[in-house]
């Protein structure tokens, strides 16, 4: 072997182990140290032992519940079921309400990603969304057989400039344990100016230059899941402004971009009808732990979901890792974006997520055209093919919402005295004193 | 010659060194306590808003201009020479610097209705790699002015095109390129012809860049998931190679630079070696409709599976030298030959497909999933230079010195998809000449100065999470293998280290190394090109 056959060999190895190394650098975990942050709030939150009789009368606490005939891993009682609800029956409501809506219609999404330094990565997408189901979440649910696409996503990057034009088809399957396919992919570049066939995301992978993970954005099903219920509590924020920026630009029913003042935003939207004296939202607080049956080794230990009392929307969803320690938190704004659909119509106006180890924070605002594709519409946009035309179903217009990263959304509250026998939370050292900064600043403090 | 070996060894390692240096320092973690500490920070919130041509430029002329979507990037990209000054067979390499290219495009759409739109991009480029090193093997500009800076319309204005659509139908008139197949690589991109200055570093990710754009009638109708693309293209462009006293002439081709230097006659492409004259290249001509190419594709969707097959009429977009007199034909012997280059027909026959699945229960990964590219290119009449041919010519038989062959370049891709974003390709890839001989030259998609060539790429890739995605990481492997009789013909080597500074600026640093081989070979005879570029780009 020569020196320079030496050297490459060396690149090569080093190329191959860096993985493994720069993996072990990844995440950092320190002892629990307490924030002050809620430290003087009233306690909104109860455990099941320390709910009502009237609290407790629309609970159904049974693990087991008769199953459904023809498809037993469904409960025997039809969606959208009716009170006393089990925790399994929340998991299968809030299924309803991904990051992207389950009906038809063109979402334009206004995103953002900030590291603990300022780096700041913006974009702007159109996402024309073709739901198949005609009979809305039910059939999904029930009459779509494994294997059955569910629905298509067509997104166009429009901004920034490095991605303007760059497109992704996205193919949902219904799932069970016969057909694990969740995603089909195909991807456009007009560098490349070639539709590609791309691999099934893996599950856990998170999205380029995001906080979230394939499976935070598309969604989970709840039969792959263990529901129990934890209790309720009372939400008052979820998705916080700093004090740099007061305003958020919001999409109208025709696609221009409004600015809406920070206070006039509530967390399920206008219309929304059992806000608290005080503002806020009732939710109920539940439990999934993945089902060894379903998911093998699947990256999050556990999730839990605090979901409104009215449509299970859910306002709050942590992640915990393996060993138990909370990882991950996504804050949302619901709101009802498809009136005719009632309280299957609420969608997601702002999404929040906090990678915790690594202190990544990424948000998207969404605004809803409401859209009625026709036979041609569904055969030509919804295609890989299409996306080589470089076609934008809507104008593409670019929108840079923040002109520094300190206008980015504060981190979510830890919450760290509610539930606390089900809830580990440890910080990593480096990250408690920024949190401190942020809470005295009411801004992100790089 | 040992003493010499080994300086460059160690320059060779120093620079490989710094590469490493460079890739770790981007990869100290600059969210934690750290030796950049706050000063990266700063750095980064300076350049998240950093965007002074988006600021002052592209928004001023939006909002003018409502209808109008305007957008440009500059980059920076150069590649110094990890070997010192040498001759390596015909060429003086005295040179460090293979490019210091910069690359300033304007990309504009003018939306005039809701279904006709106007594009038109803009290339500025000029390479300092002439101008801003001293060297005497460096003196391309005075064949092609167009290797130092774009200075003529046709690659200035490099698209200006209409395109009218409709559900079913899209109608794109005017000077564009076109992209056909899905893999890495050229197999059926067959329509536009390329710049290929880089010679063997020519990348797919510059073909965007390096393709010449060509006038033509670009017409595809939908009907379901389906499209039928059809093409008619009047206006002929060849491609370029690179030309003596450019970085990436191939040095296994006499005469020397002193030689070519001295003789105008040689520079200028007129005379050969040999002293056999070559005669002003024929081309194909727009006025002419006989000489037009046509070309068809069909694109077929049936998931998981989609296919497409293509057909294209076309022209080889690199001339063959006929054979068409003596010099001196009084003179039995003066063996020189009088060439004409000439374009001659082409029909090419393509397919593709792709389909996508997920292997279950692997080892250490569990599900992976996977996809599966194929793409294949049969051309026929095909015109090889026989040695043997031109060698009877010249003992005075007669004759064009070219004989007729079929090719197919074909390739596999499986795709992987590992944890981590990690995704790995395997692309081995097939270039075949039906009836070889010994005594052929090259010719189009059959293998080079062989019956075969297999390349197995390998590439893999990567980002890393800690830095939140912002340092990629990728390695591509090119094995060049051939038979039945060179064997092996050298590797490319090939370590892409792309960091984006913010939202606007983007940097890469990219080492490729030539190794294997002998002097002769496709990979072989550039043994002494290995270098290491980067790149800066900035996007408004």
């Amino acid at each position: 072997m020569t020196r320079k056959e030496f050297l490459q060999t060396g690149i090569f190895l080093v190329t191959c182990l860096m993985p493994l190394w720069v993996d072990a650098q990844g995440t950092t975990s320190s002892k629990f140290q307490d924030g002050k942050e809620n430290g003087d709030t009233p306690k909104t939150w109860k455990t099941l032992d320390e709910l009502s009789a009237e609290e407790r009368a629309v609970l159904d606490l049974r693990a087991e519940t008769p199953r459904d005939s023809q498809i037993p891993y469904l409960p025997a009682e039809k969606f959208p079921f009716s009170p006393p609800y089990t925790a399994e029956e929340m998991g299968i409501r809030s299924m309803e309400f991904p990051h992207s809506p389950f009906w038809n219609c063109t979402l334009i999404d206004i995103a953002a990603t900030v590291t603990n330094t300022g780096f700041l990565d913006q974009r702007v997408t159109i996402i024309p969304i073709l739901y198949l189901p005609t009979g809305g979440f039910a059939e999904h649910l029930y009459t779509a057989k494994p294997g059955q696409e569910v629905y298509r996503w067509l997104s166009q990057s429009v901004s920034l400039p490095e991605r303007y034009g760059n497109q992704t088809l996205y193919v949902g399957y219904r799932n069970d344990l016969t057909f694990t396919t969740k995603l089909d992919l195909f991807a456009y570049s007009p560098a490349l100016r070639r539709v590609r066939r791309q691999p099934q995301p893996r599950r856990e992978d998170r999205l380029p230059n995001s906080a979230s993970t394939f499976d935070d954005l598309i969604g989970r099903d709840a039969w792959e899941f263990r529901w129990r219920i934890l209790g309720t509590d009372v939400l008052h924020q979820t998705v916080r402004f700093p004090v740099t920026r007061q305003t958020a630009t919001l999409t109208d029913d025709k696609g221009n971009y409004i600015e809406v003042p920070a206070n006039e935003i509530k967390l399920m939207g206008n219309d929304y009808p059992l806000y608290t004296a005080d503002g806020g939202v009732k939710c109920f607080v539940i439990e999934a732990v993945p089902n060894p049956e379903w998911l093998k080794n699947y990256y999050v230990g556990k999730m839990i979901y605090w979901l409104d009392q009215q449509s299970f929307f859910p306002l709050r969803i942590e992640e915990y890792d393996k060993e138990g320690n909370l990882v991950f938190i996504n804050v949302r704004v619901g709101t009802r974006a498809n009136p005719a659909l009632g309280d299957h119509g609420y969608a997601v106006l702002f999404d929040l997520w906090w990678d915790i180890p690594i202190d990544l924070l990424s948000a998207s605002i969404h605004g809803f055209l409401l859209r009625t594709w026709t036979e041609e519409d569904r055969k030509i946009f919804f295609s890989p093919g299409f996306m080589r035309r470089e076609w934008f179903l809507e104008p593409p217009k670019s929108l840079m919402t923040l002109n520094s990263p300190d206008e980015f959304y504060l981190r979510p509250t830890l919450e760290r005295n509610k539930f606390p026998a089900e809830r580990k939370i440890e910080i990593p050292p480096a990250l408690e004193p920024r949190i401190e900064a942020q809470e005295r600043e009411g801004r992100l403090v790089f | 010659m040992g003493k010499r070996n080994s300086g460059r060894v160690c320059h060779g390692i120093g620079w490989t060194c710094l590469l490493w240096g460079a890739l770790v320092a981007s990869w100290v973690q600059p969210c934690e306590a750290n030796w950049l500490g706050d000063y990266w920070s700063r750095f980064d919130r300076f350049l998240a808003t950093f965007d002074p041509a988006g600021r002052y430029v592209r928004q001023p002329i939006e909002k003018q201009i409502p209808s109008l979507t305007f957008k440009g990037f500059y980059r920076q990209w150069s590649d110094i020479l990890l070997t010192g000054d040498e001759r390596v067979a015909n060429r003086d390499k005295d040179f460090r610097f293979l490019q210091l290219q910069n690359l300033f495009e304007i990309e504009m759409h003018y939306q005039v209705s809701p279904n006709l739109e106007i594009t038109n991009v803009d290339h500025f480029l000029y390479d300092g790699a002439y101008n801003w090193q001293d060297s005497a093997g460096l003196y391309a500009p005075r064949r092609s002015e167009t290797l130092r800076h774009y200075h003529n319309f046709d690659r200035i204005v490099r698209e200006l095109y209409a395109s009218y659509r409709i559900h079913s139908l899209d109608v794109v008139l005017g000077k564009q390129q076109i992209a056909w197949g899905k893999m890495d690589g050229r197999f059926i991109d067959v329509i536009n012809a390329m710049d290929s200055r880089e010679s063997v570093q020519l990348e797919a990710s510059d073909f965007e860049y390096r393709r010449i754009p060509a006038w033509m009638a670009n017409v595809t109708y939908f009907f379901g998931a389906n499209s039928l693309n059809l093409l008619y293209i009047p206006n002929f462009e060849q491609d370029r190679q690179a030309v003596v006293g450019a970085p990436w002439f191939s040095p296994s081709v006499p005469p020397s630079d002193t030689v070519v230097k001295a003789n105008e006659d040689i520079l200028e492409g007129r005379m050969n070696a040999r002293g056999d004259i070559i005669q002003k290249r024929k081309r194909p001509s727009t006025g002419d409709w006989g000489d037009h190419e046509f070309g068809a594709r069909l694109d077929v969707s049936m998931e998981p599976l989609t296919w497409g097959l293509i057909y294209f009429y076309a022209w080889n977009k690199n001339p063959n030298n006929f054979i068409v007199g003596r010099v001196d034909p009084t003179n039995p012997d003066d063996p020189r030959l009088i060439f004409r280059p000439r374009h001659t027909r082409l029909d090419h026959f393509g397919i593709t497909a792709d389909y996508a699945s997920s292997l279950s229960q692997v080892p250490l990964v569990g599900e992976l999933p996977v996809v599966l590219r194929v793409e294949g290119l049969w051309t026929k009449g095909v015109r090889f230079t026989d040695s043997a041919r031109v060698a009877s010519v010249r003992n005075g038989a007669t004759g064009s010195g070219l004989i007729t062959r079929d090719t197919i370049r074909a390739a596999i891709a499986i795709e992987l998809a590992f944890p981590g974003n990690t995704s790995v390709i395997l692309q081995p890839s097939l270039f075949y000449t039906f009836n070889w001989r010994e005594t052929l030259g090259n010719g189009f998609g059959g293998g080079v100065g062989d019956e075969y060539n297999v390349i197995p790429v390998f590439f893999t890739e990567r980002p890393f999470r800690f830095t939140r995605d912002r340092l990629r990481l990728s390695l591509t492997v090119s094995p060049y293998l051939s038979g039945p009789v060179k064997g092996w013909q050298g590797i490319k080597t090939k370590v892409v280290a792309s960091y984006n500074f913010s939202q606007f600026v983007t940097g890469r640093l990219i080492y490729t190394a030539y190794s294997g081989g002998n002097r002769r070979d496709i990979y072989g005879q550039y043994d002494k090109w290995d270098n290491i570029g980067w790149e800066i780009s900035y996007e408004f």
